[in-house]
Formats: structure tokens, sequence, C-alpha cells
């Protein structure tokens, strides 16, 4: 026998032919461990490598760690050292691998020529031939004719764009972001001096007054405010803070509060007057000068209750009861943002609020000025109008557009659509190819944030990196490397105004710069800690409470707020609606919408997914005739859309809602053709106080089009028709039996007499969950999670109309009582891993069976696909692969190696991450130790923002799940049918 | 005693003419029954290629989904599986019992009975995920040293079909030994040959009636608890689950009954064409459907007191999942097919407490397709339904099914079709001999006579 055909390779080529001339398709793919030719000395097949970075899915600059395996990232979570997300992620963040591994990214530099024909285009061609042509503009005014368009930059990349910018003398560099948070910085230099956006001390909170703020969603920082929310919401010493959302429309963030103000909208502003001044005129302020409190009676004195109601049609009784309760808190906060602040009034609103938080002592105290947002001096729609004006006289030579998608958020009629045709060079940096950057001639595509250097500054002292985790998946270069070359390639002073060849470099020199001192001798040192760690900030013990020595400081009324020209309230005429456009929780500003998880997870409210829709009050909808899938006709001044109805209690009569962030006429295969843009139907209206564009007030016709368009809903009933999936408890029953009673922990016994089997015997552990309804907001983070880690796969629409959703684990939303006093209830629904699993007996096979860990274990290659244990399973968390699914490449790149992924025709369901408990395990085994409580976290539980979920082993006394899962007023999910669940939910605490 | 067997004259046949006109058939199909044979040949060739399709891509094809993880699939299963019981209760029960008329619809009944089961049979096997693994249900030795869970009523489901459709098998065979000597003495060739093989040689001596007959009754004893056994095992592959609608101690002998309810009327579906295409009214006369329509009409009685008490019991319980689940079924999505079925199973067969309907044979054989309508829906209202709307509310989702469904359940009704239809040209579809032997023992003397 020869070398080449040894008998192993013989018996193997006869089997290979054999199956395969049976088959008949061919030989399958090469497969490689480790799909490098020459691999890096840190990757070790089988372990992870976690890298620090910082998420750039939205402005709130979460920590991040990242997951890779064998050179390619597999998973992303919230760092726990990180002062902004302290470990959690939110849904858009777990989401940003379905950035990177978006199959619709731009793969390498092109040129679209006049024609519209696309020439591919090397980096070097590209880089030269764009130098040149800026080369090309000799003189100073010229070069001013270069105009830098970007989305909110790291800091480091804006500064290297502003000194190019300068390099390159020109003064117009533009930071364009669809949510801005300018108002709020400009009411607080109108109101205090200082044009800032605080730290509003949400956890310090016991009575949290939203005006329209979702700090649930999208507003400023989510994921930290989520983790203060659970504070207030938590049973503390015997009470329970207060929640007040004040908005037109009931959002999530509305959902989870204790009281929702419904209003017209606009109006949140005069709500605010009237409690200062009912506050001030009560005598229920703080402390004030004199002179103050009188010059303060006169500015308030047109914003009688009165008159505010009759404004915002709110019951006088209720606006003074507010007041009473806000002045009246020991920790009262009162925040405003969302897009119900963003009419035209929307500066004055947050100086509104200023007020009321100023009256009532509360800055200083929950709003600190002394470690507040680094927030973006972007440029509002005046300034976009600004750009478009100059672009029509021609002023406009050289366009870069990084990172920034106005055209799919600007309003239509500002025509920034139709001069951007007019720039003789527009040059994209993006890494999709969405509706601006289909008008760019030179697209350099960026690297995706997981792939590049970078840092962010989120907060006062909080100085975040950024890393790449991979190597680009595609021939993409980062802009800043890409604006070194440029400059370098341009010659002169240019290329003079920088020292460094890559933008890794210039990062690290400007880090030494500003920590030269802090690191001392050892830059090179301090560097690298700060990479592991993700960057500086203080630690949690010494640093935020040490340097926040003025936190007490006042910060004073300005004298010329007294003269502050409140505007007058909105009107709207007789058959219109008032337009409320919300960011979504899951695309934001539309960004969102090329991830397919981000689709598929179901919207919070609706329940609906890869859809957008109107949402119409019941009676409207009866004035109009219609019923859900209806398609609406909705027209404004400007534009019209239409979408089908979605009927919500939940926004006013007088109001119609349409969630922002679809109606993509680009942007890849998921967001093209998907859902309605309301965009088109806003005017081009700015704040005049602040310049940002006007998002809410907006009035509108709506009218039936007669035809229908199904909208797809994961939701089987709104309702949990009393059957204890989702329960509340009221706070006085919790304070009346605080003290644990001893029959509750021993009604074990009596369960077990009920089957005919002995119990499982569980040696070491026995893993469990508790799962804090209070806490729980509903984000569905921990679903995305959950597909990120288990591979779980996307079905779409199609498929999920059918049944055919394939999470394992989804937020079950039960809308009890949409009122003043909402009840909307979530509660996560994964296997409950019931120690007297109905799913066992059932299978004729053994596919799924109780480990030693009291885990219900499903052995995939065992199933046949009876069926049966979905049908048995009470909870209905089985899914079953109806049919082989797509991960589209480079998706599957994603896929978590330490997770099979399912074929067709087998049932599959929540593991409790069997994979990470394995590793634990082994981990504790080496050690020669059982693994300690905490070691091992699912990936729902290790993205929860509000740390709703909790894991661990239930035989250890001392374990927080097993202490969790004693409390009194735990509960297990239909434990009537003695299924012996291993998650207990704590009842959401009603505060009553 | 009424007389069982008379020609259209009212005269006994002759036993020659027995012979004669039950073998009629076996020579000269006419061109109607080549359209059905192609008829249910076509249905064959669709739910094999839907089975081809569904191997290929996924059983997402069909509509079942969560919760209704089951639905035509397990519907027709057990439709099937019920269809095949009275089979076994006109052969065997009623021989056991000594009853007199189950001799000319027996060899039909058994014949039902065999091609119903191997009907059923094809669709646990389809309704599985990963078909081509379909023998993992079956406990072999194998080196893998994996074994099958006998707590799960799948597996008993298994053993029951399998057993059932041995003992039916064989019974019926053996049934059918002098007759198919008879068919042998009547051919030549390589026809000889086959039904000589399958007669194994029998020649009708003393002896051998002897045996047969000690044999006969030895598998109709076997086969009689089968009867019951079979559908209730089947019941128990719901009534062990805990589902609203499905756990329930009533469900062996609902079942049951509902089994032999299904079967008797689809007997009559069967034998009422037959016996009118191949003018066997000599032999299968009004006073036999009397009798079954007799049957009938009590097995309605049973079923419906089972529904009454199903309900009854889920109000009883004062288990509110239970009642919802109750109540969806007479009131939600599907309430038009559940008054169906109540029309069909519990109203229509009242009709037959008229003997002058119960002997009309346009009017029976329209019930009886109608009853088997309602049967069906049964099977739909437990199965499917119950699922559609149990514990969780959350993932209540309809079930809606899909043309890949309709497909098999056409291509099943095609299959058993397509045996039968072979089995009237190839076997003789009455037992010639106890035809003969009641004959014989009816009217001894003038027989005699005749017969000389």
């Amino acid at each position: 026998m020869t070398d080449s055909l040894n008998r192993r390779n013989f018996l193997k080529l006869v089997g290979l032919s054999g199956v395969a001339s049976t088959v008949g398709c061919g030989t399958p793919p090469s497969r490689k461990l480790i799909s490098l030719v020459m691999p890096s000395e840190e990757i070790v097949p089988g372990e992870a490598i976690w890298y620090a970075t910082t998420c750039r899915e939205c402005l709130s600059g979460c920590g991040m760690r990242v997951r890779t395996r064998e050179g390619r990232v597999t998973k992303v979570e919230g760092n726990p050292e990180h002062p902004i997300s302290q470990g959690g992620l939110c849904i858009r963040g777990q989401a940003s691998l379905q950035g990177l591994y978006n199959p619709d990214r731009i793969q390498s530099p092109f040129r679209r020529n006049a024609n519209g024909t696309i020439e591919p285009l090397g980096w070097a061609e590209a880089e030269s031939q764009l130098a040149d042509r800026l080369s090309a503009l000799e003189n100073t005014a010229d070069r001013n004719k270069i105009v830098f368009l970007s989305g909110h930059n790291g800091d480091t990349l804006d500064r290297l764009i502003r000194q190019w910018m300068t390099a390159l003398h020109s003064e117009h560099y533009l930071i364009y972001e669809p949510f801005s948070l300018v108002t709020i910085k400009e009411a607080n230099r109108i109101a205090f001096g200082r044009a800032e956006v605080p730290d509003y001390s949400i956890a310090e909170a016991d009575y949290l007054l939203s005006f329209g703020a979702d700090f649930l969603e999208t507003w400023l920082s989510p994921v930290g405010f989520s983790r203060g929310f659970a504070a207030i919401r938590n049973y503390r010493e015997d009470r329970r803070g207060k929640i007040v959302q004040v908005e037109p429309r009931l959002s999530l963030t509305g959902a989870n509060a204790d009281e929702w103000v419904s209003l017209q909208p606009g109006t949140e502003m005069w709500i605010a007057l009237a409690m200062a001044r009912y506050i001030v005129t009560e005598g229920l302020s703080v402390e004030l000068p004199p002179a103050e409190i009188r010059r303060l009676g006169i500015l308030l004195e047109p914003y009688s209750s009165n008159r505010a109601s009759s404004v915002t049609q709110v019951p006088e009784e209720t606006i003074e009861r507010l007041a009473t309760e806000f002045a009246g808190a020991s920790a009262g906060l009162a925040i405003g943002g969302g897009v119900a602040v963003t009419g035209d009034n929307a500066t004055a609103t947050q100086v509104a609020i200023n007020l009321l938080n100023h009256v009532t002592g509360r800055v200083g105290q929950t709003i600190r000025f002394d470690r507040s947002f680094q927030v973006p001096d972007t440029a509002g729609l005046s300034a976009l109008r600004g750009l478009v004006d100059s672009i029509n006289r021609g002023e406009v030579e050289v366009l870069f557009i990084h990172h920034t998608n106005p055209i799919f958020n600007l309003p239509p009629d500002l025509g920034f659509s139709a001069a951007l045709q007019k720039v003789p060079l527009v040059v994209s940096f993006s890494s999709f190819s969405d509706e601006t950057t289909d008008l760019a001639h030179l697209v350099l595509p960026d690297h995706t944030p997981l792939e590049q250097w970078g840092d962010f500054r989120p907060a006062a002292g909080v100085h975040s990196l950024m890393q790449p985790a991979m190597n680009p998946v595609f021939d993409t270069r980062s802009t800043g490397d890409v604006l070194l070359e440029l400059a370098k390639q341009m010659g002169g002073d240019v290329a003079e105004a920088f020292q460094v060849q890559t933008f890794q470099d210039y990062l690290k020199d400007a880090w030494k710069q500003t920590y030269g001192e802090v690191a001392g001798e050892d830059f090179e040192n301090f560097w690298q800690e700060s990479l592991l760690r993700g960057g500086i900030w203080p630690s949690r013990s010494s640093g935020m409470e040490s340097q926040s020595v003025d936190r007490r400081a006042r910060v004073g009324l300005l004298p010329q707020i007294f003269d502050f020209p409140f505007p007058p309230a909105p009107t709207k005429g007789p058959a219109e609606f008032f337009l409320h456009a919300y960011p979504s929780s899951r695309y934001y500003d539309g960004r969102g919408a090329n991830k397919p998880w981000l689709h598929e997870i179901p919207d919070p409210i609706t329940n609906v997914v890869w859809d957008s829709w109107v949402e119409v009050h019941p009676e409207t909808a009866r004035q109009l005739n219609v019923v859900e899938g209806d398609l609406l006709h909705v027209e404004s001044a400007v534009g019209h859309v239409e979408a089908p109805v979605y009927i919500y209690e939940g926004v006013r009569p007088d109001t119609v809602a349409i969630p922002i962030g679809l109606g993509h006429e680009s942007y890849g295969r998921y967001a093209k053709d998907r859902g309605s843009n309301p965009s088109v139907l806003l005017p081009v209206a700015a704040d005049p106080l602040s310049g940002t564009q006007v998002w809410s007030g907006s009035k509108v016709k709506i009218s039936k089009t007669g035809r229908r368009s199904e909208l797809v809903r994961t939701d089987g009933s709104r309702t949990d028709l009393d059957r204890g999936f989702s329960r509340i408890i009221p706070l006085s029953a919790l304070t009346a039996t605080a003290v644990p009673s001893e029959e509750v922990h021993h009604q074990e016994p009596e369960h077990e007499s009920l089957s005919m089997y002995p119990p499982h015997d569980h040696k070491d552990y026995r893993w469990g969950m508790a799962i804090n309804l209070s806490s729980c907001t509903g984000c569905g983070a921990c679903v995305a999670a959950c597909y990120a880690e288990n591979n779980v796969p996307v079905v779409g629409k199609e498929l999920i109309a059918r049944g055919r959703h394939m999470a394992w684990i989804r937020i079950e939303r039960y809308m009890e009582n949409v009122s003043a006093t909402p009840d909307i209830r979530f509660s996560p629904m994964m296997c409950q891993q019931c120690d007297n699993a109905p799913c066992e007996p059932v299978c004729p096979v053994y596919a799924t069976m109780h480990s030693s860990d009291g885990l219900n274990v499903q052995v995939y290659n065992r199933c046949v696909g009876t069926r049966y244990c979905s049908n048995n399973c009470p909870y209905k968390v089985r899914t079953f692969n109806w049919f082989d699914y797509q991960f589209p490449e480079p998706l599957h790149l994603q896929l978590n190696p330490d997770v099979s992924v399912r074929s067709k025709g087998i049932m599959e369901k929540c593991t409790f991450c069997i994979q990470r408990i394995r590793e634990g395990k082994d981990h504790a085994k080496d050690e020669g130790r059982l693994v300690r409580d905490g070691e091992v976290v699912p990936a729902c539980a290790q993205s929860c923002p509000t740390q709703a979920i909790v894991f661990g082993n239930l035989l250890d006394p001392n374990s927080t799940v097993s202490k969790l899962a004693d409390q009194q007023h735990g509960y297990r999910v239909l434990e009537e049918l003695n299924t012996k669940p291993a998650i207990t939910y704590l009842p959401r605490i009603k505060r009553i | 005693m009424e007389e069982t067997v008379t020609n259209r004259a009212g005269q006994a046949p002759i036993l020659q003419q027995v012979t004669d006109d039950i073998l009629a058939p076996l020579w000269k199909p006419g061109r109607g029954y080549w359209l059905l044979l192609l008829l249910s040949f076509s249905l064959i060739v669709i739910g094999g290629y839907i089975w081809s399709r569904l191997i290929n891509t996924g059983l997402g094809l069909w509509g079942i989904t969560r919760p209704s993880g089951w639905g035509i699939d397990i519907a027709t299963f057990v439709f099937w599986v019920g269809i095949a019981h009275s089979g076994t209760l006109i052969s065997a029960i009623l021989y056991l019992f000594g009853v007199s008329w189950r001799a000319s619809i027996s060899r039909t009944a058994e014949a039902m009975t065999v091609f119903a089961v191997m009907t059923a049979g094809l669709f646990p096997v389809m309704h599985l995920g990963r078909s081509w693994f379909f023998y993992w249900l079956i406990p072999y030795p194998n080196e893998r040293q994996l074994w099958v869970n006998f707590r799960s009523p799948l597996i008993w489901d298994v053993f029951a079909v399998g057993t059932y459709f041995t003992i039916s098998l064989f019974f019926w065979y053996m049934g059918m030994i002098p007759d198919l000597a008879i068919i042998r003495d009547r051919n030549t060739g390589w026809k000889r040959s086959i039904y000589g093989f399958l007669a194994r040689g029998w020649s009708g001596t003393g002896i051998q009636w002897r045996h047969y007959k000690a044999a006969y009754l030895l598998l109709a004893s076997l086969a009689t608890p089968l009867v019951i056994s079979v559908h209730s095992v089947v019941s128990w592959d719901f009534a062990m689950g805990i589902v609203p609608g499905w756990h329930s101690t009533i469900f062996a002998p609902y079942f049951v009954a509902g089994a032999i309810f299904s079967g008797l009327a689809m007997v009559c579906t069967l034998v009422i064409p037959l016996r009118r295409a191949f003018k066997l009214e000599a032999y299968i006369t009004l006073d036999h459907f009397n009798q079954l329509a007799k049957m009938l009409l009590f097995m309605s009685f049973i079923v419906t007191y089972a529904y009454a008490v199903e309900f009854f019991i889920a109000w009883y319980t004062g288990d509110p999942i239970e009642r919802a689940s109750f109540y969806y079924r007479a009131f939600g999505s599907y309430t038009v097919l559940f008054w169906i079925m109540i029309a069909c199973n519990s109203i229509l067969p009242l009709l037959l407490l008229s003997k002058k309907m119960r002997c009309n044979m346009k009017v029976l054989f329209s019930i009886s397709l109608l009853i088997n309508v309602g049967m069906y829906l049964e099977r739909f209202m437990i199965i499917p339904v119950s699922l559609a709307h149990d514990f969780n509310p959350y993932i209540w989702h309809l079930y809606k099914p899909t043309i890949y469904e309709y497909g098999v359940l056409a291509g099943s009704f095609g299959f058993f079709s397509f045996w039968f239809l072979l089995f009237i040209k190839f076997l003789p579809a009455i037992p010639i001999f106890e035809v003969k032997e009641l004959l014989h023992s009816h009217s001894a003397g003038k027989l005699e006579a005749a017969g000389k």
C-alpha cells in the first residue's frame, strides 16, 4: 500500500463514496477546526477568549465583554465592572453581533459611477483617488467646501476627525443623531447655566416622575437606568418607590410604572409648571430665598392647576396630588425625555421640569451635575437645514458621511436627499448600504465597532476603550486609518499634522496624553490593564462617591429664568389626530432594522414581529370601523404612510402612535421594504431653542384603506386568565407577613408522596432559578442573549404566523389592565426544568430525561420527533425544528461552537445553558471543589439589566437562588400540576 | 329464527350458486373497478410524494405547530385504528357469542381491519420528525445499548397496534383458507399455484375441519381482548398526557366505544356499495343491516353518553383550565366542527330508531358515511383542538391544516381502498363456506335435495 492510500483512508473512501452514491450529494465542504493558516498563539481550540470593549449601538456607551472562539466573535455580554452597564446589556447590544456578521454588509470599497454602476475598488486605489481629489482642492476656500457629517463618534475618533478637518482647513464637522439630548443640555444652560446632561440617580430615588422619558428603552442610558428602576421597584425597608409616567402613549417604561398620566401630546410642560406652582404656592417647596419664591410665583402665575388641566386634559386633582406626592417624597426625581418631549416646546418643557426639580430640592440630590453624562453637541434640524442650503448654493464640494443615515431619519421635505445628489463627491464610510450610502459616490466601508479600535466617554470620569475582538470579517478598513492614510497621501501640512501611521497608535497617543500622569512611568502596563478592564473609571468602592465632593453644592437658578417665555399650548383641528412617533426599543432610530434577532423578538408591548403598525385607541378604532390588521392611511401635511392597525388602550383616543425604525428603502434584506417610516409624516420643524428636530405633536388625518395586512403577534391571549403565569402581590400583603414562616419551607414532603416513582437523587446540584417580576421590565435582552448563546434560529414572519417561533425564552406579556394604574405584566417563560417533568415519561426513546443535576436534558441525537413532550408540556416551552433553518453567511460565524445546531425533525428547549454549567463544573473539578454560587450564569441571567433572573444551586442553602426561592411570596407556575418546577417566580410587588 | 340468507325471490340460493355469486368479482372486473383502482393508486402516489417532501423538507409543511403538535396526522391514525375495530368485533366477538348474521359480512370486516391497521400504522411513522429513525421505537438489542422508554404510551402503542395487526392478519388469513382452496380448485396454471400455496394444502377432510375450528376459536378468543386493549392503549396516548381534554379516566371505554361505532359505520359504508355492485343481496340481507344499524344506534348512545360525561366532569372538577378547554371545544374557534360532530354522532343516528330507516340502504349508507365524518371530527376535536387551548394562554394558536395534511389524509383513503379493491378482486369478500354452512344449518333437508 502506498502512503496516500493506506487502509484507513481506503475504508474512509469506500464509506464516503458509498454514502455519496446512495445519497447523491457530493462530498461535504472541508471544515477546519481553526480557520487560520497561522493561528495566533493565544487561540486555544475550545477555549473562549474575552475582550473588553464598548457597545456602540446607541449613545449610552455600555461596557461590553466579547467572547471569541477560535478567532471569531460568538457572544457579547455586559462588562460587570463597567459603571454604566454593570454587567447588563440591552437587546440592541446583544444584537450588535448581527451587525458584525450582517450578510448585507458592504464587503469592500467601491465607486458608484455616474450611470449608477458599481465599480469595486481596492483600498489603495480608493484611497489614492480620494487623496488626489482632496489635494485638488488647493486653496483654503475650496477646502472649506469639505463637510464631514457623522453620527456621534467615540472620543478619540472625534478628536482625529476634528484635527483632520482642521488640517484640511475645513470647519464643517457636523454630528447628527436623530435622538438628540441637546434639549436637556440647553434647558440646563437656560435654567442653571450648566450646559450638561446631569446624572440622574434613579436607584436612589423613591419617587420617579418621568415626563415621557423612556428610560428603560432608548433614553440616555437604558441599561444603567434599568438597574436603578429595579432598585425603586423592589421591596426595601418595608416600602417600595413609586414611578409615575406622564406621556400620551403608554410605553414599555410606562407599562412598568405605577401610574400613567395620559395627557394631550406636547403639553408636558403645563403639568410640570402647574406642579411647580402648586408646590411653591402651597409652601411644599424646599427652603428657597424669599426673593426667588416671589419671582417664581410671578413666573408660574399663569399655570394654575385649573388651567393646566384644561390644556393637558389631566384632572386638576391628579396634578395637585402628584405635586404633593412629589414634594413629599424623600428622594424624588423628575426627568423628561423621549419623543414625548420633542415637540416644538421641547426645551421649554425641560426648563419646566428643571424648575420642578429645583423647587423640590432635587438638584444636587437625585440630579447630579458632578457626574454628568457626556452628550455631544449634535447638529439639530436647523444645522442640517443649513447644510442643505449650503449644498444648494454649491458650497459643498466633498461630503463625508460617517455612521449616520439622515435620509432615513430626516423629514423628506427638508430635501436632504435631493441636495445630496448635487454634491460633486459624496464619500460614505458606512458599513451598510443604507438610504444615504446608496447616494454616495465613493464607499469606503468602516469596520463595525467589534472590529475596531476606539474609545468612548459615556459619563464624566468613565472612559471606555474599544478594541478589535476579531480580524475584520470583510475587506473593510477603520475610518480612523483611512483618514490618516489620506492625510499621508495628501502630503504637505496635512500629513505633518499627524505623526502616527494607524488609528490604534493615535488612540494610544491620545491616552498617553490624557493619562500620562495617572499611568506614571509604565504607560504600556497601564494601557494593557485598561484594555483588559475595558477602560478606566473610578472603582466602585472608592471612585464615584469620593469624587463627588460638590454633590451637595447648589446649582442655582439663573436670574434670567424668571423672564423665560414659556410657549403657548398646541392645538389641533377636529378631524385630526396627534402623531406620536416613538423610538422602538428594538430598532432604536432605525439602525437596528437590519438585524434579524431584533425583528424576530417581539415588540415588548404589542408582541408584533417583523413589522410596524399604527396604534389606535379602541374607541377610535370603533369610530373608524377598523380591526387589527386593517391597513390605515395616515396622512400629514407633508406625507403619508400606510400601516396596519394595532388596537391599544395605551394610546389616547386623540393620538395615533407609530414606532420609528422600519420602513427602510435600503439597508439590507431584513430591513428593506418592511414596515413604514413615520419620519415621512414629520414637518420640517425644529424646537426654536435647541434646534432639534420635532418628532411629536404633528397632526395627521387617518382613514381606512379597506385593505388588510395581517400583523403577526406572538401572544395567543392578551391576559393570563388568572392562571397564575404572572402574578402580582400588594405591598401590604408583603409587609404583613414579612417574617418568613416555617411551614412555607416544608411543603415538599407532601408533594413527594404524589409520585409513584422514587424522588430523583441529586447529589451535589439541583440547578434552579428565581425570577423577580418586580425587576423584570420585559425588555427582551434575555431573549436576544439566548438567541446568541444557543444558536436559536431565526424563522421569519411567515413561520411565526404559523406558530413556529423558536425562542427558548420568551417574555410573556399579559395586558391585564391598561388604565391610569396600568397592569401590564411581563413574565419570562422558559423551560421550568421540572423535577417531575411531564415531558420525560412520554418520550418513547428517552430523548428527554432527567440529569443528575436536576436538569431536564434534551438529547438531540436521540430525538425522533414525536412532539409528545411539547404537547404534554403545560408551559409550552419546547420548540420543534419544523425545517432545517438557515444562518445566511456570514451569520453562521456567530454560532456558538459549544452548542449543537439542531437539524429538522427534533425538539429543543432551554437547557439552562448547560454548556456553561459544564464549563463551570469542569473548572470546579480541576480545583477539587463544587461550583461556587454565581460562578455559572446562563446567558439570560447574565444579560438582564435589572438582574431579575438569578441562577444557582438549590441544594446549597446559602446560594442566592435558594434564598430567593424560599421567599414566602414566591410561586411556581402551574404548581398544582405537581410538575415541581425549578424556577421560582417572585410576583411583581404592587404599590397599594 | 329469521332467514339470514335469501335470494331476491326470498328463496335460499343453492350451494353452487353461492360459490359462483361470491367468486364472481374474481373473474371479470369492470371498467368502474379499474377506475376506482386507478383513483386509489393516484391518491397513494400523492400521499407518497407528500411523505417524501415531508422527509426532505421537514414537517413544517404541515399546519401542525406549537401548541398543536399533533393534528390531522394523529387524528387520522386514531380514525383508522378505530375503523379497524369492528372487523375483529364482528368476526371474533360475535363469533364467540354465536351470532349467526355475522357470517356474510365477517370477511369484509376482517379485511377492513387489516387494511385499516396498515393504513393507521403509516401515520405514527409519518408524523415523526425523523421518520427514518422509526425503528428506534422498537426495543431491539443493539450495541449502542439504547432502549425504549416503557413508561411512554407511545411505546405501548407500538406493541398494541403491532399485536393487533398480527392477530388480525392471522385471523383473517385463517378464516380464508377453506375459501382459498375453493378458488384454487377453480383455477389453473400459475393462479392455481399461488392460491394453492395460500390454501396450505386444504382438502376439506374431517380432521382438517376439526383442527381448523379449534384454531379459529382460539384465535377468536385471542382477538377479543385485543378489541378492548388496542383502542384503550391508543386512548392512553392522550389520557396519559396532562393536557386538559386528554387527561381523563373515561378515555379507554370512550375510545373503544368510538372505535366500534366508527368501525361499524365503515362496515356499512363499504358493504352497502359492495353488495350492490356485486349483486350480493342474497347473501348480505336487509336483516344484516338491520342488526348492524341496531348496533350503530347503541354505540351512538354510548358515545353520546361519553360526550356528556366529559363535559360534566370538566364542569364538576371546578378546574377553570379544564372548564375553559371544554368551553373552547364547544364554543371556541372550532365550534362549527364540534356541532357537526354532535349532529353526526349523536343526533342523526337517532333516525335508526325506526326499522324503516334501518332497512333503507340509502339512509343507512348516508348515516354511516356521516358517522365516519363525525367520528373523524371527534378525533380532531380531541387531539389538536384540546392542544390549541391548553394551559398556557400566551402560546394559544389556531391549528389550520395545510394542503399537505389533506393530501396525506386523501392518500390514506387511497391506500386503504387500494388494498380493499385488490382484496375484492383476488379474495372472496364473503366467506363461502360459512354461508354454505349457514344455509345448511337453516334448511338442511331442502337444500340437501336441491344439491342432489
